[in-house]
């Protein structure tokens, strides 16, 4: 497991592994907000639920990182499924007010359970998230939707989000293709936040509040809404560019919300919004080619 | 549309390439710049300056900047420069993890002050303890910090200490001995300051006659008040913020309770307090770990050096970051090293270090012993001192 480790300087692996686990995050959001086009505003209670969780089975109850892990995907998804069912039916602004209201409940009963700590939070969660584990769990999330935005299951989904009358009409059943969108991307947040304890080592419920929803949403907006590269991308962007802009010291927030209006307005649909991103490699590569063989003939006829 | 797909993918390339030199290009400036610069010791300063915590960031990285100038007008630190680094972390626990790590492996500091916010220093002291780097949180009070590990110190009145210090003076003192305890249950300093008060209040034989909860951010107070009111209380104990502090005595003036004050700790320490409190919260008193009133000859040096640099009086803040420095020199001169694994013993054994917020002792567990306590008062809308209570090792 410790090959990784070391090879990076601590802080450059620190920052991946932030980057990593946003990725995460923010690709669980993309199934939801960005394919299925269901607003959701309360990402960040799902990754409480999961880093929770994950605490709990490793600190109360000391078992290993893995079950800590899969154990946050599943109870992050149970309650996925628990608010999806009522909420789903609802679309548009009320789903987003539904979840939205639901993250400012779970805090509320946080701040209000000794067991968790209360508003003093869960310390001490053992340091279990690597480079290597985040690396991987990261490119399984990217693998896995990948191949449902490809599956019969994913088109399905944006058929929903395109319109859902006309979807319901072709025998899609949208509302359990939703459910079951909505439980893989809560277990998707779940994962994150689970990883999110680990690296941090304190959970307070403070962390998850309704800013931190926004933080992820932004992320798949920026990169382009149902496009997996845009959601890579945002997650990345946005993790790195607070980094980068330390130099500038007291100004750096002011340039990083310019940057992101700035974006926002050469690129309404998001940074890879509207894009196929199979399509554009072909086409970049034809289009060096033609280049390329253009130069070669310019080249022979001189 | 072609093309401008193209020249899209152009741009996005370019600014992936402008970020991977960008960071490139830094820290091979970093490391050009610890060789120019290989003779400075450098004092990490972690903390929000753009976040919710960021009166508590500024001040401290004002007081700790100034303690620098000094030192290094002074000649320096074993005939070193003093350089504080520092890095906000917007009140995010993830970027302020990031930060030690750049602290410690970019920078290459010899200590971390900071930060501020006990939920902070618990994320990032096990770093610094696993680097074996020393970190001094000038002003995290609650549970559970120090226990990190050997590398985590704080110099702060802790609430430990400040909250039995204040409930001796008001149940044996004042007499007051039925009190109405408030806490506000989604604040974390609240809740551990609150049981803290219980314990003292039952220690020094007072009597809790009425437990009520509220949250931060909660404007209405009558339904709490009103109960409060049924049970007739000499006095108000509140553990949360000044914003509550100040709305929840308007409540009280309103209801009819007019003779009663407000007890609390030092989250009533703002002006706040009383442009929402006006008169209602006239005769409160909190506990602070300083005061500008009545100064030793050191703090008043340091009140007015302050107040010629910054043009604004130096608040606790800003006097902790100015301590925690010169706290840190201390050792190193002791020491005869900055490097934290050889000046961190010297560190540990700091006895009686006279800083301009008082007088700091550490415990063998790192806790400090910070004497004296300073009970202040609410008169004529502004902190007045009521009584300097020492603090006596144990």
């Amino acid at each position: 497991m410790a090959f990784l480790d070391g090879l990076l300087p601590a802080y450059y692996e620190s920052i991946i592994i932030t980057v990593g686990i946003y990725i995460i995050l923010a690709l669980g959001l993309n199934l939801i907000t960005g394919v299925t086009g269901q607003l959701s505003l309360g990402h960040a209670a799902y990754m409480c639920i999961g880093a929770y969780t994950s605490a709990i089975v490793s600190m109360k109850l000391g078992l290993p990182f893995i079950v800590a892990l899969l154990c946050a995907g599943i109870v992050a998804a149970i309650f996925g499924i628990f608010i999806g069912f009522p909420v789903l039916r609802l679309t548009g602004d009320y789903l987003a007010i539904c979840t939205l209201g639901f993250g400012e409940i779970l805090k509320s009963i946080l701040f209000n359970m000794p067991y968790v700590g209360g508003a003093m939070g869960m310390a001490g969660i053992p340091p279990k998230t690597t480079l290597l584990n985040t690396i991987i769990i990261a490119l399984i999330v990217i693998i896995v939707m990948v191949r449902m935005e490809r599956s019969r299951f994913g088109r399905s989904l944006v058929a929903i989000r395109e319109d859902e009358i006309a979807a319901e009409c072709m025998g899609i059943n949208a509302f359990r293709y939703k459910l079951q969108m909505f439980a893989i991307g809560t277990f998707t947040a779940g994962l994150g936040g689970a990883l999110w304890a680990h690296k941090i080592m304190v959970l307070q419920p403070r962390d998850f509040g309704f800013m931190k929803s926004i933080e992820i949403l932004n992320m798949v907006v920026l990169g382009g809404l149902g496009s997996i590269p845009g959601t890579i991308l945002g997650a990345t962007l946005l993790t790195a560019i607070p980094e980068i802009l330390r130099f500038s010291s007291e100004y750096r927030m002011v340039i990083y919300g310019a940057l992101l209006v700035i974006m926002m307005i050469f690129r309404p649909h998001g940074l890879m919004g509207n894009t196929d991103f199979n399509k554009l490699a072909k086409r970049t590569f034809r289009v060096f080619n033609t280049n390329n063989n253009k130069d070669k003939k310019s080249g022979m006829e001189g | 549309m072609f093309k401008h797909k193209q020249l899209f993918v152009l741009v996005a390339l370019l600014l992936v390439a402008f970020i991977v030199v960008g960071c490139g290009g830094k820290s091979a400036e970093k490391s050009g710049e610890q060789t120019a610069a290989g003779d400075a010791i450098k004092i990490g300063f972690l903390g929000d300056l753009t976040g919710d915590t960021a009166s508590y960031g500024k001040n401290t990285l004002e007081g700790m900047k100034m303690a620098a100038e000094k030192l290094n007008a002074a000649g320096g630190v074993l005939g070193k420069k003093v350089e504080i680094v520092e890095a906000d972390h917007r009140y995010d626990k993830a970027e302020a993890a990031n930060i030690v790590q750049k602290f410690i492996n970019e920078d290459k500091v010899s200590a971390i002050v900071g930060d501020p916010t006990t939920g902070i220093t618990k994320a990032t002291a096990p770093i610094s303890n696993g680097a074996g780097v020393v970190q001094l949180s000038a002003g995290s009070t609650g549970p559970d910090v120090v226990e990190i590990g050997p590398y985590i110190f704080r110099n702060t009145l802790l609430d430990s200490v400040g909250g039995p210090a204040t409930m001796d003076y008001i149940i044996n003192d004042l007499g007051w001995k039925k009190v109405a305890l408030i806490t506000s249950v989604n604040n974390d300093f609240s809740v551990g300051l609150s049981k803290i008060f219980k314990d003292a209040i039952l220690a020094n034989g007072g009597e809790i006659v009425v437990e009520e909860s509220v949250q931060d951010g909660d404007t209405d107070f009558s339904g709490q008040v009103s109960n409060i009111k049924a049970k007739n209380p000499d006095v108000i104990v509140f553990s949360g913020y000044y914003t509550e502090g100040g709305l929840i005595m308007k409540e009280v003036r309103k209801q009819g309770m007019q003779d009663i004050v407000m007890v609390g700790g030092d989250g009533l320490q703002s002006p706040t307090f009383w442009e929402l409190g006006g008169q209602a919260v006239e005769g409160s008193i909190s506990y602070c770990g300083f005061s500008p009133e009545q100064p030793t000859d050191e703090t008043a040096k340091f009140i007015e050096e302050f107040k010629a640099k910054y043009n604004k009086d130096p608040d606790l803040f800003d006097a902790q970051g100015y301590d925690a420095v010169n706290i840190i020199a201390a050792a190193m001169e002791k020491a005869k090293s900055a490097d934290p694994k050889v000046f961190r013993d010297a560190l540990a054994q700091t006895k009686d270090f006279p800083g301009v917020s008082g007088v700091t002792t550490f415990r063998e567990n790192r806790e400090p012993i910070k004497s004296p306590v300073y009970l202040l008062q609410v008169k004529d809308q502004k902190w007045s001192l009521l009584k300097k209570v020492p603090v006596k090792m144990d």
